[in-house]
C-alpha cells in the first residue's frame, strides 16, 4: 500500500530524539529540561508505532506499548513539576546550573 | 509524489520546526508552544501510521495535559523568565559534538534497517483491539499503570505540600 | 697496664665535657680543670712510654662490628712510635694549657678556650693510639674539627673566620683522599687493621700499581693535614687563632698527624718506590718552597708558620728518603723547639701588642726570659751543633744522601740555610737594635707564662741526644726494635755532610747577622736587585690567587651551571609534572560540579562514543 518505507519514520524520530538530547542537556531553565525529555518520549513513541505497523512483527502490541509510555511520561510531568515547585520554595530559582546540592 | 509522502513531510516539517524553535526562542512560554506543534504533528503521523487511538491519545495527553502542567510550572515559578545566555558555550559545543556523532552512527544503523511487510489490519477497528489486548494479554501492566499513575499523584502532592507545613511550622 | 692507655685521652674528654656543659659560670677556674687533666695525661703517657720500653709494645682490642666475615675493631695500641707521640702531645698540650692560662687571661670567653683544647687534646691522643686506620680516620677528622674551632675562636675577626673555613676546606680535601685510599685498602686487603694491612703488604697481596695509588691516596690526606704543598696555604692563615692554639695544633700536634699518618703506614710506602719519590720530593719542594717564603713575610707568626710547613717538609723528605727514624726524630725535635718559638712569639705579642716585626726591636734587655728561649729555639731549629735541630736536621739528610737522592739532598741543604737566615732575621729584628715599638712599657710575661716556655727551652737543646752519632742511636734502636715490619739500618754517615750542615747553618746565620744586626749589608741589597722575585715571593707565590682564580672561579662556574639546570631546567620539569597533576586534579573537581546537566552531558558523550565504536568497528569490539 505505501511506499514509505519505514526508515522515514525512524529518521525522523532520531531527529526529534536528538533535538530534545540537546535541550534536556544544554537548555537552563528546568521546565524547558523537562520538556525536553517529554519530547524524547516521543520520538521514542514514534518508533513504536512505526514498528507496530512495519516491524518484522507489526501488530497492536506497539501501540499498547507507546500508550504506555505517554502514562509514564504524563506521570513524571506531574512528579517533575511537584520537585521544581518544591526546589523553587526552597531556592527560588529554576536556573538548573543553580542546582548544585549533588556536589556536596 | 504520492499522497501519503506529501502528508509525511509536511507533519516531520512541522515536527522538527517545533523543536528547532524549542531550542531558539528565548522565552521559555514560546519554546513550550513551539513544542505543542510538534506534539500535534507527531500525532497526525501516527494516524498515518494507523494507530488512531494512540493519536487521540497524543493530543489529549501531551498537548492537552504536559503542556498545561508545564505552563503552570512556568506560571507558579517565573512566569516572564527569558532564555538569555544559553550557557556554557565549550559545553554546548562538545554536547552538540556528541549529538552529531549519535546521530550519525545511528542513521548509518538506520539505513541498514529493512523490514518485511506490513500488517494491514491495524486501522480496523483499531481502539477495539487495543482494548482487546489491553484487558487480556496486557492486563498486569496495565493495572500496575494504574498504581503508578496513583503513586505519582499522591507522591507529587505530597512533594508540592509538605514545604508549606514546614514553613508554617518553621513560622 | 698498657690496655688500659685508652684512658690517656679520655681525660682531656672529661675536660671538654665538663667546661663545656658545667664551666658556664667558672671563667678563670676552667684553665685548673683543663690543665689538671692534661697533666694527669700527660702523667700517664709518661708512665705508659716507661712500660713500653721495659715490657715492649702492647694494647687491647674489642670488636666493635661484625658485617659478614668482615669485622671492625677498635682499640688502643701502644708501640714506640705511639707511645712517643703520646709523651709529645700531652707534653706540650700540657704545657699549653699551662700557658694559657696567663695569656687568656683577659678572655671572656676562656672557657670556651679551654673546652676546645680539651676536645682537640682528646681527638690527638686518641688518634695517635689508634690501631686500625676507621679508627684513625674518625679522630682525624675529630682533630680537623678542633682545629676548626681553635683557629676559629676570635670568630668575631673576619679574617680568623675565613681562615678557620679555609683550614676546614683545605684539609678536608685531603681527608678526600685519605678516605679513597683507605677504602682502596679495604678492598684489597678486607681490613683496617694496621697489622694485617702490614702483613698483606708484605707478602705482596697488593698489586704494585694500586698500591702505588692508595700510598700517594693516603699521602694527600698527609698533605692537607701536614700543609705540605700545594695544600699549604691554610697554615699560615690559621695563624688568625691565639697564639697558644698556633703552638699546639700548628706546630706540634695536628701538623704532625700527617708526618704521623705516613710514619704508621710507612710499611706501606716502603713497598712502593714510586709513592716513597712522590713522598719524598713533595716533602723536598715543600721544603725549600716555604722557606723561600719565610724569608720575606713581616709577620711574626706568619714567619713561624712558613718556617713549619719547611720543617714538615723536611720530615716528609725524611720518610720519603726511607728515612723512618729520621722523620720521627725531627717531628719530635720540631714539636719541642717550635712550640717554644710559639710560645716565646705570643710572649712578645702579649707584650708588644703588635704581630708585625718591623714594629718590634730591641726586647732582648726588656725581656730577660723570653729573649734567650727565643734564642734557643732559633738555634735548635736552625741545625746549630750541640742543639737537637741539629741533630734530626743531620740525619735526615744523612738519609736523603744515603737514599741516592742528591737532589733533594741539596734541597735539604739550601733550605737549612734560608731557615738558619729567616729565624735570625726574625730573631735580630725583634730582639736586637732600636725599639720601633709603640708600646713604651713593655713587661716580662708571668711565670705562668715563662716556665713552660724554659721546659721547652731545656728539652729544644737536650731532647736531641737521644739519638745521636756520637752517643749511640737509642732512639732509633728503640722505635724500630721489636717491629717486624720496620727495616732499619743506621748510616755512619760520613763527617763532612755534618761539617756542611752546620757550616750552611753559619753562613745563614752570619748573612743575616750582618743585614739585620751590623746591617753592614744593605736590607734591601737583594730586593732592590730582584723586585720582581720580591713581589712573587712575598705573594707566596700567588697560590692563593692562583687558588682564586682557577678553582674558586671554576667552582663557581660549575655552581652557576648547576644552578641554571636547576632553575631552567629540573624546575621545569618539576612544575610541568605537579602542572598535569594539578590539571588532571583541577578537570577532575570541575566535573564534580554538582551540575546534574554536566553530568548527564558526559555521560551522553561517552555512550556516543561507545555507540559510535561499535557501529564503526561492525560490533566486534
Amino acid at each position: 500500500m505505501s511506499s514509505l518505507p519505514v526508515n522515514a519514520y525512524l529518521l525522523l524520530a532520531l531527529v526529534l530524539f536528538c533535538i530534545g538530547l540537546f535541550g534536556a542537556l544544554t537548555k537552563k531553565n528546568t521546565v524547558i529540561v523537562l520538556i525536553s525529555i517529554e519530547l524524547m518520549l516521543n520520538a521514542v513513541n514514534i518508533n513504536l508505532v512505526a514498528f507496530s505497523k512495519y516491524g518484522i512483527n507489526p501488530g497492536i502490541t506497539g501501540q499498547i506499548f507507546s500508550l504506555f509510555t505517554i502514562t509514564v511520561a504524563a506521570a513524571e510531568a506531574a512528579v517533575g513539576l511537584a520537585i521544581l515547585i518544591a526546589l523553587y520554595r526552597n531556592r527560588s530559582t529554576v536556573q538548573i546550573d543553580e542546582m548544585n546540592t549533588m556536589k556536596h | 509524489m504520492s499522497g501519503e509522502l506529501f502528508a509525511f513531510l509536511v507533519l516531520a516539517l512541522l515536527a522538527i520546526l517545533g523543536g528547532i524553535l524549542m531550542l531558539n526562542l528565548t522565552k521559555v512560554i514560546h519554546m513550550l508552544l513551539s513544542l505543542v506543534l510538534t506534539f500535534l504533528a507527531i500525532a497526525g503521523l501516527y494516524v498515518m501510521l494507523s494507530a488512531e487511538f494512540v493519536a487521540i491519545a497524543q493530543v489529549l495527553i501531551y498537548s492537552g495535559a504536559v503542556t498545561i502542567i508545564m505552563i503552570f510550572g512556568i506560571m507558579l515559578t517565573r512566569h516572564n523568565d527569558e532564555q538569555k545566555n544559553q550557557g556554557n558555550l565549550t559545553r554546548n559545543i562538545i554536547v552538540g559534538a556528541g549529538v552529531v556523532l549519535f546521530f550519525i552512527t545511528m542513521y548509518i544503523s538506520i539505513n541498514q534497517v529493512s523490514f518485511g511487510d506490513q500488517a494491514t489490519d491495524l486501522h480496523v477497528e483499531n481502539t477495539k483491539q487495543i482494548g482487546v489486548e489491553l484487558y487480556s494479554k496486557y492486563v498486569i501492566p496495565f493495572e500496575l499503570m494504574s498504581v503508578v499513575l496513583l503513586v505519582a499523584l499522591v507522591g507529587a502532592i505530597i512533594l508540592a505540600k509538605r514545604d508549606d507545613e514546614e514553613e508554617a511550622e518553621q513560622k | 697496664m698498657l690496655e688500659n692507655a685508652w684512658l690517656i685521652p679520655l681525660f682531656p674528654l672529661l675536660s671538654f665535657l665538663l667546661l663545656i656543659f658545667l664551666g658556664n659560670q667558672w671563667r678563670e677556674k676552667s684553665s685548673f680543670v683543663g690543665i689538671g687533666f692534661t697533666g694527669i695525661s700527660f702523667v700517664l703517657s709518661v708512665i705508659v712510654l716507661f712500660v713500653q720500653m721495659t715490657n715492649g709494645s702492647g694494647g687491647a682490642e674489642a670488636a666493635w662490628l661484625t658485617i659478614g666475615s668482615i669485622e671492625f675493631r677498635v682499640g688502643v695500641v701502644v708501640n714506640p712510635l705511639n707511645a712517643l707521640m703520646l709523651v709529645i702531645v700531652s707534653l706540650v698540650s700540657f704545657l699549653v694549657h699551662i700557658y694559657s692560662k696567663s695569656y687568656m687571661h683577659d678572655d671572656a670567653r676562656i672557657t670556651t678556650f679551654y673546652s676546645y683544647l680539651g676536645l682537640f687534646t682528646f681527638a690527638m691522643l686518641a688518634l695517635v693510639i689508634s690501631p686500625n686506620l676507621l679508627q684513625l680516620y674518625i679522630f682525624w677528622e675529630l682533630v680537623g674539627v678542633g682545629s676548626f674551632l681553635l683557629i676559629g675562636f676570635y670568630f668575631y675577626k673576619e679574617e680568623a673566620k675565613a681562615a678557620a673555613k679555609k683550614a676546614f676546606i683545605m684539609t678536608r680535601i685531603g681527608d678526600i683522599g685519605l678516605l679513597i685510599g683507605m677504602i682502596l685498602l679495604f678492598w684489597q686487603v678486607g681490613s683496617l687493621e694496621f697489622n694485617e694491612i702490614f702483613t698483606a703488604v708484605r707478602d705482596g697481596e697488593v698489586a704494585e700499581g694500586l698500591l702505588t695509588l692508595i700510598a700517594i691516596l693516603i699521602f694527600i690526606g698527609a698533605v692537607g693535614k701536614s700543609g705540605q704543598f700545594p695544600l699549604h696555604t691554610w697554615l699560615p692563615d690559621a695563624m688568625e687563632g691565639p697564639t697558644p692554639v698556633s703552638a699546639l695544633i700548628h706546630a706540634a700536634t695536628m701538623v704532625a698527624a700527617g708526618v704521623y699518618l705516613v710514619a704508621t703506614l710507612f710499611p706501606v710506602f716502603e713497598s712502593s718506590p714510586a709513592a716513597m719519590t712522590v713522598v719524598a720530593v713533595t716533602g723536598g719542594f715543600t721544603a725549600i718552597f716555604a722557606a723561600t717564603i719565610g724569608l720575606v713575610q713581616k709577620d711574626i707568626k706568619r714567619v713561624l708558620a712558613y718556617s713549619t710547613v719547611s720543617q714538615l717538609g723536611y720530615m716528609m723528605m725524611a720518610l720519603g728518603a726511607a728515612g723512618y727514624v729520621a722523620g720521627v726524630f725531627h717531628l719530635m725535635t720540631h714539636a719541642f723547639f717550635k712550640a717554644l718559638l710559639f710560645l716565646a712569639a705570643g710572649s712578645v705579642i702579649h707584650a708588644v701588642h703588635t704581630q708585625n716585626i718591623e714594629k718590634m726591636g730591641g726586647l732582648w734587655k726588656k725581656m730577660r726570659i723570653t729573649g734567650p728561649v727565643f734564642l734557643i729555639g732559633t738555634l735548635a731549629i736552625s741545625g746549630v751543633p750541640l742543639f737537637s735541630g741539629f741533630f734530626s736536621k743531620d740525619e735526615i739528610l744523612l738519609a736523603t744522601w744515603y737514599d741516592g737522592r742528591y737532589g733533594l739532598f741539596t734541597l735539604g741543604l739550601i733550605a737549612a740555610f734560608f731557615t738558619a737566615f729567616y729565624m735570625f732575621r726574625l730573631f735580630f729584628m725583634v730582639f736586637t737594635g732600636d725599639s720601633r715599638s709603640t708600646v713604651t712599657e713593655v713587661q716580662e710575661s708571668p711565670r705562668s707564662m715563662t716556665y713552660p716556655m724554659i721546659t721547652l727551652a731545656v728539652l729544644a737543646i737536650f731532647s736531641g741526644y737521644i739519638n745521636t752519632p756520637w752517643f749511640g742511636t737509642f732512639l732509633g734502636d728503640w722505635l724500630i726494635g721489636d717491629s717486624e715490619f720496620l727495616p732499619f739500618e743506621h748510616h755512619e754517615g760520613p763527617v763532612w755532610i755534618m761539617l756542611a750542615a752546620s757550616l750552611i747553618a753559619f753562613a745563614g746565620i752570619g748573612l743575616a747577622y750582618l743585614i739585620y744586626y751590623k746591617k753592614s749589608l744593605q736590607r734591601d741589597f737583594l730586593t732592590s736587585h730582584m723586585p720582581n722575585t720580591y713581589t712573587l715571593v712575598f705573594n707566596k707565590y700567588f697560590i692563593d690567587e692562583f687558588y682564586q682564580y682557577t678553582i674558586e672561579y671554576g667552582a663557581r662556574a660549575v655552581s652557576y651551571l648547576g644552578s641554571f639546570i636547576e632553575k631552567y631546567i629540573v624546575e621545569v620539569i618539576v612544575a610541568a609534572v605537579t602542572g598535569v597533576v594539578k590539571s588532571v586534579g583541577s578537570l577532575g573537581s570541575r566535573l564534580q560540579s554538582g551540575q546534574v546537566q554536566t553530568y548527564g552531558a558526559v555521560a551522553f558523550v561517552g555512550l556516543a562514543i561507545l555507540v559510535f565504536l561499535v557501529v564503526w568497528t561492525g560490533g566486534y569490539l
